[in-house]
């Protein structure tokens, strides 16, 4: 498959995961533009490869896990963490758009391995392997990133629900 | 808690930055040139291509033929595909492009018979596989194909501030409940896009559709200019396949103006069944290579802007 061909196929793929990753589109724009150019120019060996795809999902995934996005990457973070601490008081919990978007920003305020991770179980449908591939990683570490993300997420979601519990 | 977390991740996702965008960037740092200039020249391809799919009999040709036949190597075969929710093939169109910027095309019936299958099932497989196909059928070489979504056209004819057709007579699609009226009419939407999908009610059912593919090209050909050009390709660029050996920019360069399409159908004989409940339209190889000569060479005949 041609350079132009595997864009046309998943450049909206890319970008919705990378969206998913940095939780940021600006970044996640920035990060798949760079990472298609520099494909570009070895094209010819990624071609070859047994899953291009995958490949390019993990430069995607190594570029904005390096310290360039290091910054940008705590920024988004600091920004979700008041937005998620200001969710639980105001959501009703009978609103499943509340509870998705409070979700969402508890997701937002991970490691970004984890989340990471996370993106790559939970909405790419990737297996352990697959996914130390992205990461660069043993698949026994993959396990242990998403537990650890789990453990995280469901401690928020009961000091949530408790905390509405005793509102209402 | 995983189902809120797969929606939870999903939401996110649909944040993403539009993909034109990024596919416009991508383009801008490759070719080094004024990306105003490119991407509207582009978006006249874009536009003949992806209007492409479908077609126009309404505009006359260019009086400056002879201009294309100094530069014969030029000239190029491009098959323009328009494709259902499922990747089957509802428009082909072969269009020649010449030097000059005119084109002369031919539309292919979907239901030919192909083997024991008919055309429009092909590209799904594989895009080689309906290349081929057409270059059998027509006697000419395919050089380059694009396919672009049919439910594209219903926002490509809002960009351009819609497209006009004319019905020979009033019209009700029984699928989407749409009813045109006789006449002249601009379309765009949901309206254009039963426009474009009708056939059943019609007399001649996908090949009176065919007929209304190329009067909406038409229309919609003539609706491009370079103030629109770049709305367009925002719009219809990122949902164009196009093969990868193919440098659509280079290609595009070549026109300048409003893009001139003469188009013709493709001769087909009497249905006939050629699997379990499958009817098929038998191509005529000999008829149909000498038809595709005659419009490539400019022959075409003067048709009726209206269509059924």
């Amino acid at each position: 498959m041609g350079f132009d061909q595997f864009v046309a196929d998943r450049l909206d793929r890319l970008l919705r995961y990378a969206t998913a990753i940095t939780c940021d589109k600006h970044l996640a724009q920035d990060i798949v533009q760079n990472v298609l150019m520099r494909a570009q120019s070895r094209w010819e060996r990624i071609e070859k490869m047994s899953a291009p795809y995958l490949y390019v999902k993990r430069m995607v995934t190594n570029d904005y896990l390096s310290w360039r996005h290091r910054k940008a990457a705590r920024e988004i973070a600091v920004e979700r963490a008041e937005l998620a601490q200001r969710v639980p008081s105001m959501a009703d919990p009978a609103d499943a758009h509340a509870e998705r978007d409070a979700m969402r920003a508890r997701i937002a305020v991970l490691p970004r391995k984890q989340r990471a991770a996370l993106v790559l179980r939970f909405y790419e449908d990737c297996t352990d392997a697959e996914i130390a591939q992205v990461l660069a990683c043993t698949e026994s570490t993959v396990r242990s990133q998403i537990t650890r993300a789990l453990k995280t997420l469901r401690a928020h979601e009961i000091a949530r629900s408790t905390t509405l519990g005793v509102h209402s | 808690m995983n189902d809120l977390i797969r929606r939870a991740i999903a939401a996110e996702a649909d944040e993403r930055p539009d993909p034109a965008t990024v596919l416009a960037g991508l383009r801008r740092t490759r070719q080094r040139k004024p990306f105003g200039l490119v991407v509207g020249v582009a978006s006249l391809t874009v536009a003949a291509a992806a209007a492409a799919v479908v077609i126009p009999m309404t505009i006359k040709k260019t009086e400056s033929a002879p201009v294309a036949a100094a530069q014969p190597a030029t000239a190029q075969n491009v098959l323009l595909v328009g494709t259902d929710d499922v990747d089957f093939a509802d428009a082909i169109l072969l269009a020649r492009f010449e030097a000059d910027g005119s084109v002369n095309a031919v539309s292919v019936p979907r239901d030919i018979a192909v083997g024991d299958t008919t055309i429009n099932r092909l590209y799904r497989d594989d895009p080689a596989r309906l290349v081929s196909a057409v270059e059998q059928v027509t006697g000419q070489k395919v050089d380059h194909h694009a396919a672009v979504r049919m439910a594209e056209f219903g926002k490509i004819a809002q960009v351009v501030g819609g497209v006009e057709v004319c019905l020979k007579k009033a019209a009700v699609d029984s699928i989407t409940g749409v009813s045109f009226p006789a006449g002249k009419q601009t379309l765009e939407g949901d309206r254009a896009l039963a426009f474009l999908r009708q056939r059943h009610g019609l007399a001649h059912g996908d090949l009176d559709r065919v007929r209304r593919h190329q009067a909406f090209l038409a229309g919609l050909a003539a609706k491009i200019s370079k103030d629109n050009a770049l709305a367009l390709a925002r719009e219809a660029g990122g949902s164009i396949r196009v093969d990868s050996g193919w440098d659509v920019l280079a290609f595009a360069q070549r026109f300048q103006g409003p893009v001139k399409i003469v188009v013709g159908t493709l001769p087909v004989g009497e249905p006939v069944t050629i699997a379990d409940n499958v009817l098929a339209l038998p191509a005529d190889p000999s008829r149909a290579k000498q038809f595709v000569e005659q419009q490539f060479a400019g022959g075409a005949p003067a048709q009726d802007g209206c269509v059924d």
